[in-house]
Parts: C-alpha cells; sequence; structure tokens
C-alpha cells in the first residue's frame, strides 16, 4: 500500500485536483512534449532544405527548436510561465467579453429602453 | 550519461527523486503495526527498530543493483515499459481503501515479523528504487541522495507527507507526469534502440505522446464525456499502430516513406500505415457499443 492512498483527497487526485493546480501540471505536460517534439526535430535538417532563414530569420531561436534536451526545472518553470499566462489571458478574455453579454431582464443595471 | 554536479542537470534529476520519493512512499508504519500487532510489547519496539533497519538494508541494496541492471541491454526499456504502467496505476482512483495485501495475518515469532517487514518493504520498494535507477542518469551520488531522501520518509515522515498531498492533490499529478517522462527518458536511452532512434527521429515524439496517452489515461478520461471515453484507448493504440508500421520498416526493410514509395506495394503499405487502421478503430467503437455499453445498460434497467 502507497503512502498516497491514506489520504482519500490524494487517492482521487484527479478528481480533486484544483483547477490551477491541474493548469500547472496540464502545462508542463504540454512542454514536455513540445521539448520531445524539439528532440524529434534536427535543426541540420532546415539547413539541408535551405530554409536556415526559418531559424534565424522568422523567430525559430524561440520555437520548441530551442526547448531540445531541456531539463525537468526548466520545464516547470516554463510549464508555470505557461500556466500564469493562460489564466491571464483568461482573466482578460473574461473582462473583454463579460460586458458583451446582455444582463438579465430584472437586473438593476438593466437601462429601460422606451421607443 | 554523467551528470555534471550542481549542474542545472544534476539539480533537476535530484527534484525528479524527490518527486518520486513522495508519490511512490510505501506505508511501512502500516505493515509494521500489521505485522507486530499480535506480538508482545518489548518484541514490538525490537520489531519496529530491526524491521526498520533492515528494510532500509534491502531498500540500499535494491538501490545498488538496479543501476547494474539497468546497464544491461533491453533492461532499460523494460524499465521504461513498467514505469509507464506504474504512472498510470499511480493516477488511477482508488476509491475504497485498499486494503494490504502483502501482510496476511500478525506474525507469531519476532523472526517472521521482521522477515515479513522487509519482504513488504522490498516488494513496495521496487517500483521506488526502478524510477529512481531511471531518474538518476546512472549517478551513484544521486542514487545515495534518493535513499538519504527516502529513509527518513520510511521512518519519520510519512504523516508530512499524507499532509502535503492532501493539501495539494497536484503534486500527484506532477508525480505521474515525472514518472512519464523518465520513462520517455529510459526508453530513448536504451543501448538497443538509441541508433534508431537517432535514425527515426520521429519516432520518439510519437512514443512520447504515446507513453502520456497511456500513464495520463486515468486524468483525462476524468475530464472527458461519456461518448469521448474511447479516445482513451483509440489514441495509444492509433499511436502504436504508427509507431508499429515505423518499426516494421527498419526490421523487414520495407520503404514506409511515401516520398520515397516507388513500387504499387510500397504505396499499399503508406496507405494502409494512414488509414488503415480506421476499420479497427470503427470495429472496436461497434464491439463497445454492442457488447459493454449493452451489458451497462441492461444491468442499469430496472427489472
Amino acid at each position: 500500500m502507497r503512502l498516497i492512498h491514506r489520504s482519500h483527497r490524494a487517492a482521487n487526485a484527479v478528481r480533486t485536483v484544483s483547477p490551477s493546480g491541474e493548469l500547472f501540471v496540464a502545462s508542463i505536460v504540454i512542454c514536455m512534449i513540445l521539448a520531445s517534439f524539439g528532440d524529434a526535430v534536427d535543426p541540420t535538417w532546415f539547413g539541408e532544405a535551405g530554409l536556415e532563414f526559418a531559424i534565424f530569420d522568422l523567430g525559430g531561436e524561440f520555437s520548441v527548436l530551442a526547448m531540445r534536451h531541456w531539463h525537468l526545472l526548466e520545464l516547470l518553470l516554463a510549464g508555470g510561465v505557461m500556466a500564469a499566462g493562460i489564466m491571464i489571458l483568461r482573466i482578460v478574455a473574461g473582462a473583454f467579453f463579460r460586458p458583451l453579454d446582455p444582463a438579465d431582464s430584472g437586473a438593476v443595471e438593466k437601462v429601460p429602453i422606451k421607443l | 550519461m554523467e551528470l555534471e554536479l550542481f549542474s542545472g542537470a544534476f539539480f533537476s534529476a535530484l527534484l525528479a527523486i524527490i518527486l518520486i520519493d513522495l508519490v511512490l512512499a510505501g506505508d511501512n508504519a502500516l505493515i509494521i503495526g500489521l505485522v507486530a500487532r499480535n506480538l508482545p510489547k518489548e518484541s514490538q519496539n525490537r520489531v519496529i527498530f530491526w524491521g526498520t533497519f533492515g528494510a532500509i538494508a534491502i531498500r540500499a541494496l535494491m538501490a545498488i543493483l538496479v543501476v547494474y541492471i539497468l546497464a544491461v541491454p533491453g533492461f532499460m526499456l523494460a524499465g521504461g515499459l513498467a514505469l509507464v504502467w506504474i504512472a498510470r496505476k499511480l493516477l488511477t482512483p482508488q476509491d475504497s481503501a485498499e486494503e494490504s495485501h502483502l501482510v496476511k495475518a500478525p506474525a507469531a515469532s519476532f523472526a517472521a515479523a521482521v522477515r515479513t517487514i522487509i519482504i513488504a518493504d522490498a516488494v513496495m520498494g521496487i517500483d521506488n528504487v526502478l524510477a529512481i535507477g531511471g531518474a538518476s542518469h546512472g549517478s551513484i551520488l544521486l542514487i545515495l541522495l534518493g535513499l538519504a531522501i527516502s529513509v527518513p520518509i520510511i521512518v519519520w515522515g510519512s504523516q508530512l507527507v499524507i499532509k502535503l498531498v492532501d493539501r495539494y492533490p497536484s503534486v500527484i499529478l506532477l508525480g505521474g507526469a515525472v514518472l512519464c517522462w523518465t520513462a520517455y527518458g529510459m526508453i530513448v536511452r536504451e543501448p538497443m534502440l538509441v541508433s534508431w532512434f537517432e535514425a527515426h527521429p520521429a519516432a520518439k515524439l510519437v512514443l512520447a505522446v504515446l507513453a502520456f496517452s497511456i500513464a495520463l489515461a486515468p486524468w483525462y478520461a476524468e475530464r472527458l464525456s461519456e461518448s469521448m471515453k474511447p479516445l482513451t484507448v483509440l489514441l495509444p493504440a492509433i499511436l502504436i499502430w504508427m509507431l508499429g508500421f515505423e518499426v516494421a520498416a527498419s526490421v523487414w526493410k520495407v520503404q514506409a516513406d511515401y516520398l520515397m514509395a516507388t513500387t504499387q506495394g510500397e504505396y499499399l503499405m503508406e496507405g494502409l500505415r494512414w488509414i488503415g487502421w480506421l476499420p479497427l478503430a470503427a470495429l472496436f467503437l461497434w464491439v463497445r457499443e454492442r457488447l459493454v455499453l449493452r451489458s451497462a445498460r441492461l444491468a442499469r434497467s430496472p427489472q
């Protein structure tokens, strides 16, 4: 029996995890897959294909190719930054779209318009 | 691969080992309690001391052995596959408190009690030692640090670990992801497959997604609707299908790349590779609908 199974919340982690914790771990998993994608692509192929500009001129150095052989610490940091970015994006998008939703007909802020 | 001392890679491996120690720690206190409950009071203290000492000794022996075992060709691959399954089991929800099957009955004598504790710890610690062996990249220093961290958890830290994972269940998910990442690293570093992966770099990406799709299936299955649940089987199956063609092309020296295909047989092979899984997926969904879901519906319907 594992130690973590003494806690019901930990034994059912996939059900009890908080949304922010889940977003953080999901971001790390995405970074791990992107790093393996960086491992799968050989940058010298770009040179052989005559596409060096794709790496050096079009911001290729910021692409997944830069994530080749990343360590766990780098992946954790990148996952944290990605999770924070997604959370900020959600808040900003929410703040932008919420005023576009019509208020309920009985709501206090509803402006009566009579034609 | 030798890790440079106090480098980013070294601390990353150490962090992975700490996480693995946290999530795969066995409940030794429970085992000791179960084994020693019928012994006299004075024997119980001796059992606790010698049982814990024996458990630590056997853990150290296994950790040293695993470094040499993983150096044998084939064992890195087997260990990596085992770790994927261990990560999956770790994330699978446990609805009821699991009874320890390692202890059948309380021990009648001091020697029997110590022996049962040591055997139970060895069985519980196999996955932990295997994962630490994979995460340490063969570094004896990291193995020793892993032991130095897991021993206090065995002896004193159980309540601390329980409180931590109870407050932050995401640690378990992170542990599962790190186990899977370690498994991917072990498979890619397998001496028999290194040259093959260098010749087929795209297979690394397929392998990584395959490992995550199997290990994290309990997690994403929780978030999928009932109609999308078959994805937990279909996604790994399709990736295995793709990887299988890549392996078969290497073993039987067949051209599986359509850009380089020249004969009709090679084009047929390529077609089979990309769309051949569709009838099998349809068959799986049909059988699932006919057999599994129908029987579940019948069982739920009132008599």
